[in-house]
C-alpha cells in the first residue's frame, strides 16, 4: 500500500478537480455536484490514509521524496506525520463544508468558484504536507491566488480593495519568508550536507546566533500575518466581512490554521535559540491580542466581524500557547486550532445564511431570530457555546490543557489565559443576544434551515462534540510529532507536563 | 453500582436529547410525561444506588477524557453517602418540580425547549454532584451554568431577561475563573485533579499551597452560590419561570458551591483560613440577604435574597468543617425554598401575573386556603419557628459558628444571629402583607382550577419542610440524629462541643425566630394597612450590582467601543494605510521621472549620470 503516491494525490486530486471543472461550466448543479464529489473523495481519501497508516498499527510518518532541482538540493518532498494528519483531515473537511456552504456565492460563476475553493485546499495541503522548504514556500505563496480571487471576484461591497489588501499583507510576509529560506539554504549549503532545503538537514545546520534571529524573525512575521498575531491583523476583519461563506470557512478554518502550523513546525525547530529569545515578545503579543481582539469584538457590528475578531483572540492564545516550552500547552494549542475551524466554520457558514437571508449582517436588523428559526438558532448556540469553550465541546478540551500549561510554565500568562475565558464569553454572549434574542428588528421573514444547511452544521455538531468528548485520537497522533519537536526547542524541559 | 450510577446520570440527559430531537412532534402532554418520567427513572436510579451502598465509597471510572503528556482527566465518579443523599435530593425535588412545570407552562408554546433545557440541568446537577474528577465536575458546574442562562432568559423576546440570564452566567463564570486556577495549579502538581487524589496527598501538601487552592475554590463557590461579593446575579435571575427558580436558583445549582466546599472537605481542613472566610463571607452573606430581602416588594426578589442569605448559613456550616450540618440545612432549605417558590409561582398566577405583595392581600387567601396553609408550611420553616425543619438546621450551623474557638467565628455568629432575626421579620412581612393585608389597589384574581392542581406536588414537600428537622434532631432533644450516624463515616464527624452548644443556640434562635414574627405583626399588621417603603438602598441590593455597572461593565464598553475605532480602525488600519500611500507617492515620483516628457527622462539620465559619477569619485579618493 505504500508504494502508491498518497500524499501527492492528496494534494493534486483536488487540483485535478479544479481543472475538470470548467467542463461543465454552463450547468450549475452539474458544477456543484462535481465540486462536492471530488470534495468527498478528499475526505474519504484523508480517512484512508488515516485508517491505513494511523490505524490499530501506526505506521507514520508516511515519506514521499523525488528529487526535483538537484543542482540546487531543492526536493519534491512530502512526508506526513500525526501532526500533519490532523490537519490534513480537517482540511478535507473544512473542504466539503465549503462546498455545500452557500448556493448563493456562486451564482454568477459556479465553475470558478468551486475551482478556485478546490485549487485553495490543494495547496493548504501542500503546506501542510510539504517537508522541504523550498517546496512549502512554494505552496504559501500559492495559497494566495486562488483565495485572492475567491474573494476578489465572489466577494461582497467593496471586494476588490480587500482582496488586495489580504494579497498586499500577505505577500509581503511571504517575501521575507522566501528570503530566508533562501539565505538557509545557502547557509546550509556551504556545510557537511551540500545544498539541502530538506527540513531535517536545515535542523540541524548551524546557523549563527544573530543571523538565526533575523532568520527566525522573517519566518515569524509571514506566520504572525496569517495566524493573525495583533498588530498585524488588520486585512483579517476586512476580509472576512467581504468574503464568500467558502471564502471565509476556508480564511478561519485553513488559512489561519497554516500560520500556526507552520509556527509549529518550521519556525520552532529551525531556529530554536531564536525560538528562546522571542518567546516572551510572542506570548506578550498573543495575549494582547487575545484581550485586544475581545474587547474590540464586542463593539461590532457586523456578525461576520465580531467572528473575526473572535478568530484574533483564539489564535492569539493559541500562539502565546505555542511558544510556551509546556507541551501539554503545544498539544492544547492544537486542539484549539482544530477546534476553532469547526467553530468557526460553523459560525461564519451560520452568519453567511444571515446574510443570505437578510442582505445585511448588521446588529441593527438582527434579533428575534430565534423564534424565526429555531433550528437555526439552536445550531447558532451550540457554536458559540463551543467557542466560549463550555466543558464537553471542542474548545474546552484545547484551553484546558493550554491553561493547565502554561501555570507549570508562566503561571502569569496562564491567569491571564484564565481570565481571557470571561472576555471571551462577554463578546460571544452579545452575539447570541443581538442575533437570536430579543424582538424581531427586521420585519424580512427568516426561513429556518433547508436539508442542506442543516446537514453541514449536523456535521460540524458531531465533530465539535466527538473532540469534545472523546478529544483521544488526536492527542495521541498529536502526541509524538509535537514531543519531537519540544525537545527540539525545549530539550531541558522536565517530561511530563 | 456502575449501572446504577450510569442510569441515573442517563435518564435526564436521553430525556434532553429526546425533546430536543422531537421537539416538533411531541404533544405537550407527551412532551411533560417524558421529561418526569427521565427525572423518575433518575430517582428511582438514586434510591436504588443509596439503598445499595455501604459505608465504603464507590470509585467509578466511565471512561478517560483527556490525556496527553503526563495530563489526565475521566469520567470518574466517587460514589460515597453524601453523594447518595446528594443525588436523591436533586432529582426527588426535581421531580416535583417537573410535575409542577407540566401544569405550569400550559399556556407556553416552548415547553420542549422549556424541558429540554429543564432535563439537562438535572443531567449537570448530577455531574457535580457525583463526579470525582475535578474537570469532570467542571463539565457539570459550567452546563448548569449555561442552563441557568438559557431558562433565565427563556422568555427570550424580552430583552431584559436574556440580560438578566447574561448577567448570571457571567458572574458565575468569574466564579469559575478562581476553579480553573486551582484546577490548574492541582494539575501542575499532580497532572491530575481529582477528589480523591487531592485527599490522598492531603498531607504531602504545604498549608500555603491547599490555603491558596482553598480560596480559589472558594471563589468560585461564591460565584456559584451567589454570596458576596459576586451575588448580585441572582435577584435578576428571578426573570425566568417561577419553576427554575425553584429548582435552579433556590433548591440546587446555587447550593452546588457550597456542595464542593463540602466534597473538598479534607482540603478546607488542612487551611483553616479558608474555612473561617468561607464562614466570615457566609454570614455576612446571611446578613445581606435579609437586610435587602426586607427592601423588596417582588415576592420573588424576596425569595432570591432570601436564598442568597439561607445558602449563607450553610457556608458558615461548611467553613466550620461540619459537612453534615451544612448538608442538612442545604436539604432543608432545598425543600422549604422550593416550596415557597412555587406557592409564589402560583401567587402570581393567581393575581394576574403580578409580583407585587402590596398588591395581593387577603382575598387571595380566602380564595385558595390550600396555598396559605401551604406559604405557611414554607414560611414557618424559613423564618425557623421551634421545631419546623428550618429551626434545627439553621440552629445547627449557628451552633458550629459558636462551638468554634476564635473571633472570626464569633463574628459569624453574631452576624448570623442578627441575620436569623430579620430572616424571621421579613419572611412574616411577606406573610402579612400578601396574606392578610387589604390594599387599596388590588390585583384582579384569577380562578382557574388548574391552579389548585399546581398545589398537589407541593404537599409532599410542605410535609418536610415542618417534619425533616426530626432526621438530625440537636443532642438535647434526646432523639437519634439519623443524617449525623448516616454521613458519620463519610465525613469529619461531629465536635461534641458543638452538640453542647446546640440547646443555648436553639433555645436563641427560637426567641430571635417568635420576636421576629411579633415585630413584623406589629409592623405589618391588617390593621395597620401597610404600604410599601419607597425603594432604596435595600431595594436595590446596597448598590452592589450597580456598582458592577458603573464601574466594571460600562468601562469595559466604553474602552472596547475606543478600542476599535480609536486604535484598531485610526492607528493599526490608519498606519497600514498611510504606508500605502506613501508607496503609492513614491511610485508616483518615480513614475514622473521616466514620463513620456524628453526633458524630465534626460533630466533624469543627466542627474543619475552625476550621482553615480561622483560616488565613484567619492569611492576612489
Amino acid at each position: 500500500m505504500r508504494q502508491l503516491p498518497w500524499l501527492s494525490l492528496l494534494i493534486f486530486w483536488p487540483l485535478v478537480a479544479a481543472c475538470c471543472l470548467p467542463l461543465s461550466r454552463g450547468d450549475a448543479t452539474a458544477c456543484r455536484r462535481f465540486a462536492l464529489l471530488a470534495a468527498l473523495g478528499e475526505l474519504a481519501l484523508a480517512g484512508l490514509i488515516a485508517v491505513l497508516f494511523a490505524g490499530p498499527q501506526p505506521d507514520l510518518p508516511v515519506i514521499e521524496d523525488l528529487a526535483w532541482i538537484p543542482s540546487l538540493g531543492i526536493r519534491y518532498s512530502l512526508s506526513l506525520d500525526g501532526l500533519s494528519l490532523i490537519f490534513v483531515v480537517l482540511t478535507a473537511l473544512i473542504g466539503v463544508c465549503c462546498m455545500v456552504a452557500s448556493r448563493h456565492d456562486d451564482a454568477k460563476r459556479p465553475a470558478l468558484y468551486y475551482a478556485l475553493i478546490l485549487a485553495a485546499l490543494s495547496t493548504v495541503q501542500g503546506i501542510f504536507l510539504a517537508s522541504d522548504l523550498f517546496l512549502f514556500a512554494l505552496f504559501w505563496e500559492a495559497q494566495l491566488i486562488p483565495v485572492f480571487f475567491l474573494i476578489g471576484i465572489f466577494g461582497h461591497g467593496d471586494r476588490m480593495r480587500v482582496a488586495i489588501k489580504f494579497f498586499l499583507f500577505s505577500a509581503t510576509g511571504g517575501l521575507l519568508m522566501f528570503l530566508a529560506v533562501i539565505a538557509l539554504g545557502i547557509l546550509a549549503a556551504n556545510g557537511p550536507t551540500g545544498p539541502t532545503f530538506a527540513l531535517t538537514d536545515l535542523t540541524h545546520a548551524a546557523v549563527p546566533v544573530t543571523v538565526g534571529r533575523w532568520l527566525f524573525a522573517a519566518f515569524v512575521l509571514s506566520f504572525a500575518i496569517k495566524i493573525p498575531l495583533v498588530p498585524v491583523h488588520m486585512w483579517l476583519p476586512d476580509a472576512h466581512t467581504e468574503a464568500p461563506t467558502a471564502g471565509s470557512l476556508i480564511l478561519a478554518g485553513l488559512l489561519l490554521k497554516t500560520g500556526g502550523y507552520a509556527l509549529i513546525r518550521f519556525a520552532l525547530p529551525l531556529f530554536p535559540e531564536a525560538a528562546h529569545t522571542f518567546a516572551p515578545l510572542l506570548t506578550a503579543l498573543g495575549i494582547i491580542g487575545l484581550f485586544y481582539a475581545s474587547a474590540v469584538a464586542l463593539a461590532q457590528e457586523d456578525v461576520k466581524r465580531l467572528i473575526a475578531y473572535s478568530s484574533i483572540g483564539h489564535m492569539g492564545l493559541a500562539v502565546a500557547a505555542i511558544v510556551s516550552g509546556s507541551r501539554l500547552a503545544l498539544g492544547g494549542a492544537v486542539v484549539l486550532m482544530v477546534s476553532h475551524a469547526l467553530t468557526s466554520g460553523g459560525l461564519f457558514s451560520l452568519a453567511g445564511m444571515i446574510g443570505e437571508r437578510l442582505g445585511s449582517r448588521r446588529f441593527e436588523i438582527l434579533g428575534g431570530l430565534w423564534n424565526k428559526a429555531p433550528r437555526f438558532g439552536a445550531a447558532f448556540l451550540f457554536c458559540i457555546l463551543a467557542s466560549a469553550a463550555l466543558p464537553g465541546l471542542s474548545g474546552f478540551v484545547g484551553e484546558a490543557m493550554i491553561v493547565f500549561g502554561l501555570f507549570k510554565t508562566h503561571i502569569w500568562v496562564g491567569v491571564l489565559a484564565v481570565a481571557g475565558m470571561a472576555v471571551t464569553l462577554v463578546y460571544l454572549l452579545r452575539l447570541a443576544r443581538d442575533t437570536l434574542f430579543g424582538p424581531a428588528r427586521s420585519p424580512l421573514p427568516f426561513a429556518d434551515l433547508n436539508a442542506r444547511e442543516t446537514a453541514l452544521l449536523c456535521a460540524l455538531a458531531v465533530c465539535i462534540l466527538l473532540l469534545g468528548l472523546f478529544p483521544g485520537p488526536v492527542l495521541s497522533l498529536a502526541a509524538g510529532p509535537l514531543d519531537s519537536i519540544a525537545g527540539l526547542v525545549w530539550p531541558a524541559a522536565t517530561p511530563g507536563l | 453500582m456502575t449501572t446504577l450510577v450510569a442510569l441515573m446520570l442517563f435518564f435526564p440527559l436521553a430525556g434532553a436529547v429526546l425533546q430536543a430531537a422531537f421537539s416538533r412532534s411531541l404533544s405537550r402532554a407527551a412532551s411533560g410525561t417524558l421529561a418526569a418520567l427521565a427525572i423518575a427513572a433518575s430517582l428511582a436510579a438514586a434510591l436504588a444506588a443509596v439503598w445499595n451502598l455501604g459505608v465504603a465509597p464507590h470509585e467509578i471510572t466511565l471512561g478517560q477524557w483527556l490525556a496527553f503528556d503526563g495530563f489526565s482527566a475521566n469520567f470518574s465518579i466517587l460514589y460515597n453517602r453524601l453523594a447518595g443523599l446528594m443525588t436523591v435530593t436533586v432529582t426527588f425535588v426535581a421531580l416535583l418540580i417537573h410535575l409542577y412545570s407540566a401544569i405550569y407552562m400550559r399556556e407556553d408554546t416552548s415547553f420542549a425547549r422549556y424541558f429540554c433545557y429543564l432535563n439537562l440541568f438535572v443531567f449537570f446537577m448530577l455531574i457535580i454532584a457525583l463526579a470525582d474528577d475535578l474537570v469532570f465536575l467542571f463539565m457539570g458546574w459550567e452546563g448548569v451554568g449555561f442552563c441557568s442562562f438559557a431558562l433565565i432568559g427563556f422568555w427570550h423576546e424580552e430583552l431584559p431577561n436574556v440580560d438578566a440570564g447574561r448577567k448570571a452566567f457571567l458572574m458565575t463564570r468569574v466564579g469559575d475563573l478562581g476553579y480553573v486556577a486551582a484546577l490548574a495549579i492541582v494539575i501542575a502538581a499532580s497532572g491530575s485533579a481529582s477528589i480523591t487524589g487531592l485527599t490522598a496527598q492531603i498531607d504531602a501538601m504545604p498549608t500555603a499551597t491547599a490555603t491558596l487552592i482553598g480560596f480559589l475554590f472558594l471563589f468560585a463557590a461564591c460565584g456559584k452560590s451567589a454570596q458576596l461579593p459576586l451575588s448580585s446575579w441572582l435577584p435578576d435571575a428571578m426573570a425566568g419561570p417561577t419553576p427554575v427558580s425553584a429548582l435552579i436558583h433556590a433548591a440546587t445549582m446555587v447550593t452546588a458551591g457550597v456542595y464542593l466546599l463540602m466534597r473538598l472537605e479534607p482540603l478546607l481542613a488542612i487551611a483553616p483560613d479558608v474555612g473561617a472566610t468561607a464562614a466570615v463571607i457566609g454570614a455576612a452573606t446571611a446578613l445581606y440577604g435579609a437586610a435587602c430581602a426586607m427592601g423588596q416588594r417582588d415576592v420573588k426578589r424576596i425569595l432570591a435574597y432570601s436564598t442568597i442569605s439561607q445558602v449563607g448559613y450553610m457556608f458558615l456550616a461548611a467553613g466550620c468543617g461540619d459537612v453534615s450540618g451544612a448538608f442538612f440545612h442545604l436539604q432543608a432549605h432545598a425543600f422549604f425554598k422550593s416550596l415557597l417558590f412555587m406557592v409564589a409561582g402560583i401567587m402570581i398566577q393567581a393575581a394576574h401575573e403580578e409580583h407585587d405583595i402590596f398588591r395581593m392581600g387577603a382575598r387571595l387567601r380566602r380564595a385558595m386556603p390550600g396555598l396559605f396553609l401551604l406559604f405557611a408550611c414554607g414560611a414557618a420553616a424559613l423564618s425557623a419557628l421551634p421545631l419546623t425543619s428550618g429551626y434545627f438546621s439553621k440552629g445547627r450551623t449557628l451552633a458550629d459558628a459558636i462551638a468554634h474557638p476564635g473571633p472570626a467565628y464569633l463574628l459569624a455568629f453574631i452576624l448570623g444571629a442578627v441575620a436569623a432575626f430579620l430572616t424571621a421579620v421579613y419572611v412574616f412581612r411577606l406573610c402579612f402583607v400578601a396574606f392578610f393585608s387589604d390594599p387599596a389597589d388590588p390585583a384582579r384574581l384569577l380562578s382557574d382550577p388548574e391552579l389548585a392542581r399546581m398545589e398537589r406536588p407541593l404537599w409532599p414537600l410542605a410535609a418536610l419542610a415542618l417534619g425533616y428537622g426530626f432526621v438530625n434532631p440537636p443532642e438535647f432533644m434526646g432523639l437519634k440524629p439519623w443524617l449525623d450516624v448516616y454521613l458519620a463515616g463519610t465525613v469529619t464527624p461531629l465536635p461534641p462541643n458543638v452538640e453542647h452548644a446546640e440547646f443555648f443556640v436553639e433555645m436563641i434562635d427560637a426567641v430571635l425566630a417568635v420576636s421576629g414574627l411579633l415585630l413584623a405583626w406589629l409592623l405589618y399588621r391588617p390593621a395597620r394597612h401597610p404600604v410599601a417603603a419607597p425603594a432604596g438602598a435595600l431595594t436595590a441590593g446596597l448598590g452592589l450590582d450597580a456598582f458592577y455597572r458603573t464601574w466594571i461593565a460600562a468601562p469595559y464598553c466604553r474602552l472596547s467601543a475606543r478600542l476599535w475605532r480609536g486604535v484598531d480602525e485610526d492607528m493599526l488600519d490608519g498606519a497600514a494605510m498611510g504606508a500605502a500611500t506613501g508607496l503609492l507617492t513614491l511610485s508616483r515620483v518615480a513614475a514622473r521621472l521616466g514620463s513620456a516628457r524628453p526633458s524630465t527622462t534626460l533630466t533624469t539620465l543627466l542627474g543619475a549620470a552625476a550621482a553615480l559619477l561622483t560616488w565613484l569619485a567619492l569611492r576612489l579618493t
